[in-house]
């Protein structure tokens, strides 16, 4: 039972929404429309499901005091937090119109500033990375070396200066070897999820289920 | 065993070029080069689009990013929103995710932020409430009638925008794939109310453009793969036109849609940004480029100076005869 009704409900549903996206039908319209409305509603146990599930796990850091147990209070902290600060102060503090409430001012000042830096870290590591390991120590890697300088330089208005056809050139790798490329890898990946997806349907998958039933 | 110069320079400490990275990042922004931008078709395909619409018409601007990637997306999410607000396109505004509705936010805060050159001052839903009840919903007269009641446009402003005739911030609603493709059926079904909690039924952009189907262009601004979405279900369900916005690392991954014919055109990276911001200053919607076109010296100088160490780092390991020896230094920081 455990095991045949998930899988009965992936092969019902997982049918119908492949039937439905062909038939330009009220009804099938309308079929559309309630799995789009169910579907946020499921997703909501499951938000229910993953806070417990990371209030528990770093609850039991804290309270054994795990090794690092200040970052799972951190993160207890912010995920309690930021909700309350967004129902209970949603005005600023300070009021008038240009003083960010609390939310804001921890999406603004804290959340932007960590992501931002850490992305930003991007720029420090590739410089390095690239005076590292670019090196033409084969005919390939020098093929790569070339078009990655080519398109780099192409990218920017220094480019330009240097020559006219830098960019063109460029931008040629870009429209033609480049998607050539991207468009094998891109069918090849399609036709794996495809496969994976039609797995699952018919219920050859059935890794997702966690092991019920075996 | 004691380094030559070639070794101690394949040695080098990675913190020396953190520093160098780090300097050529922060000097242009004090001494601007302003080294002329040149926009490419991709780019230029996007602008033109827009410029065949008006406010008959109408776009969405979905900021389908992070913080992580603010710097590259949102100039281009503003280019865009500044070019549709300048010629009165109505514009619906989404969001991908939480993070991404603070984008949002922080982006339009941009753009109607009084203090700024050229901003456009926002008008709310509340404000031209009786102008609504006068059945005054027309673009043109609205601003007529505005004006005739002796309001007065900001001497640094570029125009007035009216909150749900010129634009309506819908916001972010998890599972958002599903979201586009039940706007393809209706917004309004998806969003009752916008971000404000202003009812969408009852505003006159949205009575004119019930669904993606009467939507002309979908913009979309994205550090991730979920700019695809929009054409998974609405581009090829609907025939929505979509245009890209997307981060430096990943437009090589999307060019494909254009050559297929998908998108009108991808702005890509800080340089896409940039180039629209040229292009609306070469047509006159604006005095001067914004924040892109400032970013590009900075790229410029970190591109230089990656080129100048790959170029130092194979000539130190060929010259010290590092591709005989066939092993890597030790000791390396």
């Amino acid at each position: 039972m455990k095991r045949t009704v998930p899988l009965m409900i992936v092969l019902v549903g997982g049918v119908l929404m492949m039937i439905q996206y062909f038939i330009p039908h009220r009804i099938s319209q309308s079929v559309f429309d309630s799995y789009t409305t169910w579907i946020p509603i499921i997703g909501a146990f499951a938000l229910i499901l993953g806070v417990g599930s990371l209030t528990r796990l770093h609850g039991h850091k804290v309270r054994h005091r795990a090794p690092n147990w200040p970052y799972s209070l951190a993160v207890i902290l912010s995920i309690y937090l930021m909700p309350v600060f967004a129902l209970l102060l949603p005005v600023s503090v300070g009021g008038g119109m240009n003083s960010p409430s609390v939310f804001d001012f921890a999406f603004m000042h804290i959340l932007v500033p960590i992501q931002s830096t850490m992305f930003s870290l991007l720029a420090f590591y590739i410089a390095s990375a690239a005076f590292r390991a670019f090196r033409a120590k084969s005919l390939l890697a020098t093929v790569l070396l070339l078009t990655a300088v080519v398109v780099m330089i192409g990218q920017v208005p220094i480019g330009e200066l240097l020559g006219s056809w830098f960019p063109k050139l460029g931008l040629w790798i870009i429209d033609f070897p480049n998607n050539a490329a991207k468009r094998a890898i891109g069918l090849g990946v399609g036709f794996g999820i495809l496969a994976t997806q039609l797995k699952i349907i018919f219920g050859v998958e059935r890794n997702w289920l966690g092991g019920v039933g075996d | 065993m004691k380094e030559n110069i070639w070794g101690r320079m394949l040695n080098l400490d990675r913190r020396w070029i953190f520093l160098f990275i780090g300097v050529v990042c922060i000097v242009p922004f004090f001494v601007p080069f302003g080294l002329p931008v040149i926009p490419t078709r991709h780019v230029i395909s996007i602008f033109d689009y827009i410029e065949e619409l008006g406010p008959e018409n109408a776009i969405f601007v979905s900021f389908d990013f992070d913080p992580g990637t603010d710097p590259e997306n949102m100039p281009m999410a503003v280019a865009i929103t500044r070019h549709a607000f300048a010629r009165h396109i109505p514009v619906f505004f989404t969001a991908n995710g939480p993070l991404a509705q603070g984008m949002l936010e922080s982006g339009f805060a941009y753009i109607t932020n009084p203090l700024s050159e050229g901003y456009f001052h926002v008008v709310s839903w509340s404000e031209w409430a009786s102008y609504r009840e006068m059945g005054i919903t027309d673009r043109s007269e609205l601003e007529a009638a505005w004006e005739a009641d002796g309001h007065v446009l900001p001497d640094n402003a570029a125009g007035w925008v009216f909150e749900g005739r010129d634009f309506a911030k819908l916001g972010y609603l998890p599972y958002f794939s599903l979201v586009i493709l039940g706007m393809t059926s209706s917004i309004a079904a998806q969003y009752p109310e916008d971000m404000n909690g202003n009812p969408l039924v009852e505003m006159p952009m949205l009575q004119e453009h019930k669904n993606l189907r009467e939507v002309d262009l979908a913009t979309t601004f994205s550090g991730t793969a979920a700019c695809t979405w929009w054409i998974t279900f609405g581009r090829e369900k609907i025939g929505l036109p979509v245009a890209f916005g997307v981060t430096a690392v990943s437009a090589t991954d999307y060019t494909i849609f254009i050559q297929s014919g998908q998108i009108v055109g991808q702005m890509g990276g800080l340089r896409g940004a940039a180039e629209y911001e040229v292009l609306l200053q070469q047509r006159g919607y604006f005095d001067k480029p914004d924040r892109a076109f400032v970013g590009m010296d900075v790229q410029n100088a970190a591109h230089l100076l990656i080129l100048f160490f790959i170029v130092l780092g194979n000539i130190a390991y060929f010259a010290g005869g590092f591709h005989k020896k066939g092993v890597l230094l030790k000791g390396r920081r």
